[in-house]
């Protein structure tokens, strides 16, 4: 793991690199013409789950810098094995080594993600009854006991949950209104930055007209694409880089993730009051992401041990420290509504995850019709 | 010299022109398998199509490429080409003063200059770019300098069309400087001597004598950045707006959110297609003007 030597150092925002990294990987991560056929499995029966016990090193594939260093040292200390990481600056990108077949312990999908794995038959099963502390997340009523991404909770634990909403510089701007339409401030005219990433900028605009953030209704995404570029007088431009662009003073107003604010404003910022976030009235798009374990995996025993050395509350609540990320761990929650205290709105509450708006996995027609009205936006 | 003279020349040893296949052998089978046949399968993919699972599959359609036909796309190839062109005059007006100081007035030190100029373009493109930033937001180095100097109150570098050039330019004109060093360098000095005493003037002699015989280390310069700026995608993504994006972004989309390689790759030989055509006809041009002399 990279260790980061203190909290001065702004990392990028985790999806940030996929703005830029991505494109240099993409050519890299193409995998050929092992991508290239017509015969997805579908619905293919689910291999099964491993048993908790340490079967080799572990070789885990994650974003860059998305758990706290020390945690994962801890992990190799106690179980004596070595932790090898590799990294991946997109989902895209992720899906695309496991297609050509890389070998990994594991993975952090995204929610929808983990429907077209498993669909795929991908994703080890991962039998609870495995896990010591399962309980801390799949609890009696718990939310993810069954989710829209994982019927039954089949082949993923839960990571981190966290939504989308709008930052902005209390210094700066006095005019909010807890809309969407914010992003459409005068105040800010020119500082507004909404993110580079297809769902969450389509997703914004539909909230905002009362839709599904998932539409793919061709009258709707023309309604969609219309109110976007209506936004571009207003934009300085669409990035990702929310944390930098932030710290940097280029954004007064910026379409942002609730993990990256918090840390934003409580690890970085020489005066937090000046930082708020909001989670518009029209509802916020909501989001997860998980662990889960590939099919093909050489220790995928290790690799249970670690998901379960991660669900003690203990080790959650030293990566939200670090992450600003809240993870569904029901003894480490208290830990983290103490750390969003000065900004509820980060907070992420069961009712939000029973809310519909969540990014689901569409039809290769419909992503590609909400593909061409964000391209339009972005040329036009 | 005719091309009968320099085939007379040329040594003509049977041992010798095995030794140089076997040695030419390797480069080209690894250009074979893997330049020629990844563009082979972005050609075939063009006429292909997406299955509902999101593979890109193979096919015989050519909707993609009638899909390229749309206004949006043929306006980001004439932004693509404004700011490429722009990124070519700018990176000859910088490259062209910094290689005639090499090469002319560097003396023993020529080859720590030009190493000094080479050796940052090591560290990786996106990195350089993310420094950029940094120097250049409104809170940035720069503008820190500027306001705390009281010059003004802040410039707004990022996030414009002129930010994006500047890092084209950045990113490219080593490419401009030194085939230009290579030409200047190859130049024989008593020719400008004799200049001088022609013309009397440092800015005739220049244009009569020095720039014409460095002609074409400038042409294969302005190839060599315009090529890379057309198709480049980083300097739009993390210096550009709302309103700079360009033809690299588009197709880079399309290879992921947009989950349409078949289109990712008609976009991509519609784009070599109109390349080639540039390019014979620049090749053309300069290679007519040259016997002109």
């Amino acid at each position: 793991m990279n260790l980061r030597p203190d909290l001065e150092v702004p990392r990028p925002s985790r999806r940030s690199l996929l703005t830029g990294a991505l494109a240099l990987g993409a050519s890299f991560a193409l995998p050929g013409c092992a991508y290239i056929r017509d015969d997805a499995p579908t619905d293919a029966p689910l291999p099964p789950s491993a048993k908790a016990e340490i079967d080799g090193d572990l070789v885990y594939f994650n974003w860059a810098d998305y758990l706290a260093p020390s945690v994962v040292k801890g992990f190799q200390k106690e179980y004596g094995v070595e932790v090898i990481e590799s990294n991946y600056d997109s989902m895209e990108g992720m899906y695309a080594k496991l297609a050509a077949g890389n070998q990994y312990d594991i993975v952090f999908p995204i929610a929808k993600w983990v429907v077209k794995l498993r669909q795929e038959g991908k994703l080890r099963s991962i039998d609870p009854a495995e896990l010591e502390n399962a309980d801390q997340v799949f609890y009696s009523g718990s939310y993810f006991n069954d989710p829209w991404y994982d019927p039954g909770s089949k082949v993923s634990v839960p990571f981190t949950v966290y939504k989308t909403g709008i930052g902005w510089r209390t210094d700066k701007v006095s005019s909010m209104t807890n809309s969407w339409k914010d992003l459409w401030n005068d105040e800010a005219r020119g500082r507004i930055f909404t993110l580079d990433d297809q769902d969450e900028a389509l997703g914004m605009a539909a909230l905002l007209l009362g839709y599904d953030v998932n539409t793919a209704a061709t009258s709707e995404l023309d309604e969609i694409k219309d109110l976007l570029l209506s936004q571009k007088e207003y934009l300085r431009a669409y990035s990702s880089d929310d944390i930098n662009n932030m710290t940097s003073g280029d954004a007064w107003i910026h379409h942002m993730w609730s993990g990256d604010f918090l840390y934003l404003r409580e690890a970085l910022a020489d005066d937090p009051t000046s930082f708020d976030f909001q989670a518009p009235d029209e509802g916020v798009p909501i989001n997860s992401d998980t662990y889960a374990i590939p099919e093909n995996a050489r220790h995928p025993g290790t690799a249970m041990l670690f998901i379960d050395y991660l669900l003690r509350p203990e080790n959650a609540i030293e990566n939200m420290n670090y992450l600003f990320y809240p993870f569904p761990v029901k003894d480490a929650l208290p830990a983290f509504a103490d750390l969003a205290k000065s900004v509820p709105a980060c907070n992420v509450e069961v009712s939000d995850l029973e809310n519909e708006n969540v990014f689901r996995l569409l039809a290769t027609d419909e992503v590609q019709r909400r593909a061409a009205v964000w391209t339009e936006v972005k040329a036009g | 010299m005719t091309a009968g003279q320099e085939v007379a020349k040329r040594p003509r040893s049977a041992q010798r022109t095995s030794l140089w296949g076997w040695l030419l052998a390797l480069p080209t089978a690894w250009m074979v398998v893997f330049f020629v046949s990844s563009m082979v399968i972005i050609v075939l993919l063009s006429f292909g199509r997406t299955t509902n699972d999101g593979y890109p599959a193979f096919a015989t359609s050519t909707a993609n490429y009638r899909a390229i036909w749309n206004e949006v796309y043929l306006e980001l190839l004439l932004r693509s080409l404004a700011y490429a062109v722009a990124t070519v005059i700018i990176s000859a007006l910088i490259a062209y003063p910094v290689a005639y100081a090499i090469a002319l007035h560097g003396g023993r030190y020529k080859n720590v200059l030009i190493a000094a100029i080479v050796v940052p373009f090591f560290a990786s493109y996106l990195v350089r770019m993310y420094a950029w930033k940094a120097l250049l937001s409104d809170d940035g180095l720069v503008n820190s300098g500027l306001r705390r100097s009281g010059l003004s109150d802040g410039i707004t570098f990022l996030n414009t069309s002129g930010a994006v050039i500047a890092g084209l330019v950045y990113g490219f004109v080593v490419f401009m400087i030194l085939p230009v060093y290579a030409s200047l360098e190859r130049l024989d000095k008593s020719l400008i001597e004799a200049g001088k005493d022609l013309y009397h003037s440092p800015v005739r002699t220049f244009f009569s004598v020095t720039l014409p015989a460095t002609r074409a280390g400038l042409y294969g310069g302005v190839l060599l950045v315009f090529l890379p700026a057309l198709g480049d995608f980083v300097s739009a993504q993390l210096l550009g707006g709302a309103n700079t994006y360009m033809m690299g972004n588009l197709v880079q989309q399309q290879f992921t959110e947009g989950q349409n390689w078949p289109l990712g790759s008609a976009l991509t030989v519609g784009l070599m297609a109109a390349l080639t055509i540039l390019m014979v006809a620049y090749l053309r041009g300069t290679s007519t003007r040259g016997r002109e002399i």
